[in-house]
């Protein structure tokens, strides 16, 4: 549960606003001018903030669909991104998202008839090409489904458009929603996960492995395209016994055959994203670990991350088709 | 450290006898009352005096390693009844309408109300808010010193369309002293806030010992820091790692041996 309600003026009447409001009804409602009023000033603290962040509704005025940075996608050639959402309802310390704004709070935006215009335009833009969405990028795409209903929109809109393909990626349980309805073959379902000891360590608030396992099964059973994501592959002492561990609990209820895309990357910020992480929480080891800066990114010194991929990928080709693997490249 | 700022002595006593500060006789730019983690000072009324109160205790607390704020005082309501307490959620310079948004870490326990800061006393109530003189100087003050999470604004209507009791100062510290248990609470919330912030910092008194070992660049002290701040947030005990240090020559070696316990440190997450 959130702290409070930050409502701005003009989103007040809309429909989704209003569904959220009644949804969150026990909480306090400020109303502000636009959210940047709260979002933007300097002086707060993410750390406090994250405790128990508030609920900002608002609409999104520019920027709404974006090209993917290079390197970003399941290889396809036309990649985009959107965020229904500005930060999450869960607290990876790993999550470049910690930090990445100066408030904790979710901004949650409503206006996603303005979005959808602009998946359409850019889809058309690219007529009979595939053209992929990510959603999840500044967000977890399904943690808040029950307050942003956002499948309920956006699902119909890809199917609706051809060549339109979209990634969710969450680390949720939320499936309910999706299982309500038909599946679609062009949006895939990306469940992130890390090992035990990176989970119990660095996911505060995140679903346990076992359910996220279930929820992923139950998407598959009724005919939805799921990925796996073993991003970030943390280092720590037990991480060989800890990927092997969650691979075999994973592929114990899932079907790899059955799977979209399976993708594989070590931990890594850019430098300031670092830095900004590391100074918000001082007493985390993960930013006290031996890393490099390399080309403005901040990862484990390439020995020891040649050593994780090489291991995570030998584990890995035992039990998935080599074609469904993507791993994340981002050196240059 | 947690300053409770307050525009008139009557809107304070309520804190003051409560806590049992004791008035300062070094300081003569403010009437100041100080306790063990807290002090409480008397601004004087509007929002330059608050915003002035504000800045002057920063400075004499610089050394602290977080501050925490409460301005404690009386605001004027349309349709609220004399006697009832806000927590602040959004304050209004009517001057400039600029706004300010204290944060909360929790659902507030109080009922919250925007507050409109006004340059003159006025009769002209408005509907949607509680207004006052010194709301808006308060915070555009503190936070230049604390973030918003650490900064709070609790009012109590002490004026409305049938009554006006502002200026009768035994019936405002009254209508304080009535609300102290409520008060009580959000200093208690607030300094627990204050405190996990100073946790954080490391001992001041270990790290210039730290730097007077050997002689550190601009650079080395930063990465310095970084390592000292966690080591001393592991409970690895600045004086283990000082006496550790001890047998080590120059900066880079010292840099070179906690890194190495740094990293070993981190491998279990
Ligand atoms: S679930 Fe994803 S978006 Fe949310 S905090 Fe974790 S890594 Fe970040």
């Amino acid at each position: 549960m959130a702290s409070c309600i930050y409502l701005e003026s003009q989103v007040r009447h809309h429909p989704l606003a209003q569904k959220i409001l009644e949804r969150l009804r026990r909480l306090p409602v400020i109303e502000i001018e636009h959210f940047g009023e709260v979002f933007n000033p300097r002086a707060q603290n993410f750390r406090l903030q994250k405790k128990k962040p508030a609920i900002i509704i608002a609409s999104k005025t520019k920027g709404h669909v974006l090209a993917a940075p290079e390197g970003y996608g399941l290889g396809g050639d036309y990649n985009y991104y959107f965020s229904h959402m500005l930060n999450c309802l869960y607290d990876c310390r790993y999550c470049f998202l910690q930090g990445m704004y100066r408030s904790a709070h979710q901004v949650l935006f409503v206006n996603y008839e303005d979005f959808g215009e602009q998946i359409r335009q850019i889809a058309a833009t690219h007529r009979q090409e595939p053209v992929w969405f990510f959603s999840g990028y500044d967000c977890d795409s399904l943690a808040n489904e029950p307050l942003t209903r956002f499948t309920e929109y956006f699902i119909p809109l890809v199917a609706s458009i051809e060549n339109a393909w979209m990634e969710l990626r969450t680390k949720s349980t939320q499936v309910r929603s999706m299982l309500s309805r038909e599946p679609v073959a062009r949006v895939v379902t990306a469940f992130s996960f890390s090992d035990r000891f990176s989970h119990d360590s660095l996911e505060h608030g995140v679903p346990s492995i076992a359910k996220r396992i279930d929820a992923m099964r139950r998407l598959i059973d009724a005919g939805w395209p799921v990925g796996l994501r073993f991003d970030p592959v943390v280092y720590h002492e037990n991480y060989e016994l800890g990927f092997s561990e969650l691979l075999e609990q994973v592929f114990a209820e899932i079907d790899a055959d059955r799977l979209h895309s399976v993708s594989l990357g070590s931990f890594r910020l850019t430098r300031d994203h670092f830095h900004r992480v590391s100074r918000l929480y001082p007493d985390e080891p993960l930013f006290a670990q031996n890393m490099r800066l390399d080309n403005g990114i901040v990862s484990y010194p390439p020995d020891r991350e040649r050593q994780m991929i090489e291991f995570c990928e030998a584990q890995l080709m035992k039990y998935i088709p080599g074609h469904t693997y993507h791993p994340c490249e981002w050196h240059d | 450290m947690l300053i409770w700022v307050a525009a008139l002595h009557c809107e304070a006593s309520p804190v003051i006898d409560f806590y049992r500060l004791k008035k300062s006789h070094r300081d003569k730019a403010f009437d100041l009352y100080l306790g063990d983690d807290m002090a409480c000072i008397v601004s004087g009324v509007g929002k330059l005096a608050s915003a002035a109160a504000s800045a002057w205790i920063a400075a004499r607390y610089r050394d602290e390693a977080s501050l925490a704020w409460i301005n404690i005082g009386t605001a004027g309501a349309a349709r609220h009844d004399i006697g009832a307490i806000f927590l602040i959620d959004k304050i209004v310079d009517a001057e400039t309408a600029k706004s300010y948004f204290p944060a909360p870490t929790s659902t507030p326990l109080l009922p919250g109300s925007a507050c409109l800061t006004l340059a003159q006393p006025s009769r002209a109530y408005r509907e949607d808010c509680l207004f006052d003189m010194e709301a808006c100087g308060f915070i555009s003050s503190a936070l230049r010193f604390s973030s918003a999470e650490l900064i709070r604004c609790i009012k109590v209507v002490s004026d409305n369309r049938h009554a006006e009791t502002g200026r009768n100062r035994e019936q405002v510290s009254a209508l304080i002293r009535h609300h102290i248990e409520s008060i009580e609470r959000q200093a208690t919330d607030l300094l627990a806030l204050d405190d996990e912030v100073a946790a954080l910092e490391f001992p001041a008194e270990s790290w210039q010992r730290l730097l007077a070992m050997a002689h550190f660049t601009q650079t080395q002290q930063n990465r310095l820091r970084v390592l000292w701040r966690y080591l001393c947030n592991r409970n690895l005990g600045p004086e283990a790692l000082l006496q550790e240090l001890s047998t080590r020559k120059t900066a880079a070696s010292m840099i070179e041996t906690l890194e190495r316990i740094s990293y070993s440190d981190s491998e279990t997450l």
